[in-house]
């Protein structure tokens, strides 16, 4: 009974809020509710006994996709000069209400297509569950996203590098210049509580990247918790924009998916499947260079720079 | 119900009192600092009797320690954010208008 009531707090709320996100009278009330849409969403993947996806949700849909919306709203601010006050969806209504009844008409149509397939058993997940062993992790989610979905994931590594180069492209021509000042980087508390918390990030996300061989973890997780120790030092103003890239940081961007095609490769020419993984420890090395990658792309993104260097 | 459950009951119940007090608080008050006040003294006490109920109800001493933990940077957390808005809020007031 409670069960119940709980899963219904949180279906009704993700709805509701979802709501809020799109109605909101103002982008930064839209945002705000966005983050808290993320939290539940979270809670929602806990309640559906998915902790990995929750942690995802969390630490990259709710904690870095925030930052990122509310830094960006922040420098629309500042090119702008005045606070963006209207929603997209007061400014296009037909736009939304046509958007809004494609989605519905999606949604209906997957629904009724996904009711009138015969009921078969779900043969590519049992199979995977059955050589989980041969893999050597026993979390069956780092199993499928690093041996049995490597194609995937290789691609999701390859997009998050192409966002980043977008950007790049786009900051060129647009030149977002640096945030406005941090007003609070001198205050002692500031400094207190990063040297509490930036170490604590690194510890936590890789506790994360080693416990995602057997428990919710991963380096996607680790990754973003990561990069949320990077996104308090460019707030604080420790790290600043730099001009260009360095080699290392040009190094660290292509890290994860030099490290995992090396070894698909390597794979191919040994005779096996490409991306086979030839063992545990290659499965934690390509994790490892996976977390350098997206924690680095991340606070990269963030601060819209081609580089970070220390603040002098 | 055993004693523990008994206790880790009572401990949750006076937890949420605290975060529905600091929820009215931050709804009805009037000002960006009595709001600040309502929330960070709701929160770090609610949080705390929160975290005691799951520790008691776990019965393990190494869940307990970590729901310590998670006290301890939610603390760390709500305090520092807290004196970056009052800050904020007492800077962007013009001197003559400050309390």
């Amino acid at each position: 009974m409670i069960e119940i009531a709980i899963d219904l707090i949180i279906a009704m709320g993700v709805v509701g809020l979802a709501l809020q996100t799109i109605l909101g009278a103002s982008v930064f009330r839209a945002i705000l509710m966005f983050i808290v849409f993320g939290l539940l969403m979270a809670m929602a993947w806990a309640r559906l006994h998915a902790p990995d996806l929750a942690l995802a949700e969390a630490a990259i849909g709710a904690g870095i996709t925030g930052a990122l919306l509310l830094v960006t709203w922040r420098r629309l601010q500042a090119m702008d000069g005045r606070t963006p006050r209207v929603g997209i969806a007061a400014r296009a209504p037909w736009l939304s209400i046509a958007s809004g009844i494609f989605a519905a008409a999606l949604i209906v149509a997957l629904g009724w297509v996904s009711l009138s397939l015969p009921a078969e058993p779900a043969a590519a997940g049992e199979l995977a569950w059955q050589r989980l062993p041969e893999v050597g992790v026993s979390n069956p989610v780092t199993g499928v996203l690093l041996a049995f979905r490597a194609y995937d994931t290789l691609m999701e590594m390859g997009v998050l590098l192409a966002a980043w180069l977008g950007a790049r492209a786009v900051a060129s021509e647009l030149r977002p210049g640096a945030l406005p000042g941090p007003a609070h980087a001198e205050v002692p508390l500031v400094g207190a509580l990063l040297s509490l918390v930036v170490p604590i990030s690194l510890l936590v996300a890789v506790y994360l990247l080693q416990a995602g061989g057997s428990a919710p973890g991963g380096a996607f997780q680790g990754g973003a918790v990561l990069a949320a120790g990077g996104v308090l030092l460019c707030l604080s103003g420790r790290l600043e924009a730099a001009e260009r890239s360095s080699i290392t940081e040009r190094i660290g961007l292509v890290l994860g998916l030099a490290v995992f095609s090396c070894i698909g490769l390597v794979m191919l020419f040994m005779g096996e499947p490409m991306l086979a993984m030839p063992g545990v420890w290659a499965i934690y090395l390509v994790e490892t260079a996976l977390l350098l990658s997206i924690a680095l792309t991340l606070v990269l993104l963030f601060a819209a720079a081609p580089g970070l260097r220390r603040a002098p | 119900m055993t004693l523990q459950e008994t206790i880790a009951a009572v401990l949750l119940a006076a937890g949420c009192l605290f975060y529905i007090a600091g929820t009215i608080g931050l709804l009805r008050f009037p000002d960006v600092y009595s709001r600040l006040h309502a929330l960070t003294k709701a929160d770090n006490l609610g949080l705390l009797l929160v975290a005691s109920g799951l520790a008691v109800q776990s019965g393990s001493l190494r869940i307990g320690a970590v729901l310590l933990i998670v006290w301890l940077l939610g603390l760390l957390a709500a305090t520092v954010s807290c004196h970056l808005i009052a800050r904020h809020a007492l800077h962007a007031t013009p001197p003559e208008r400050r309390p």
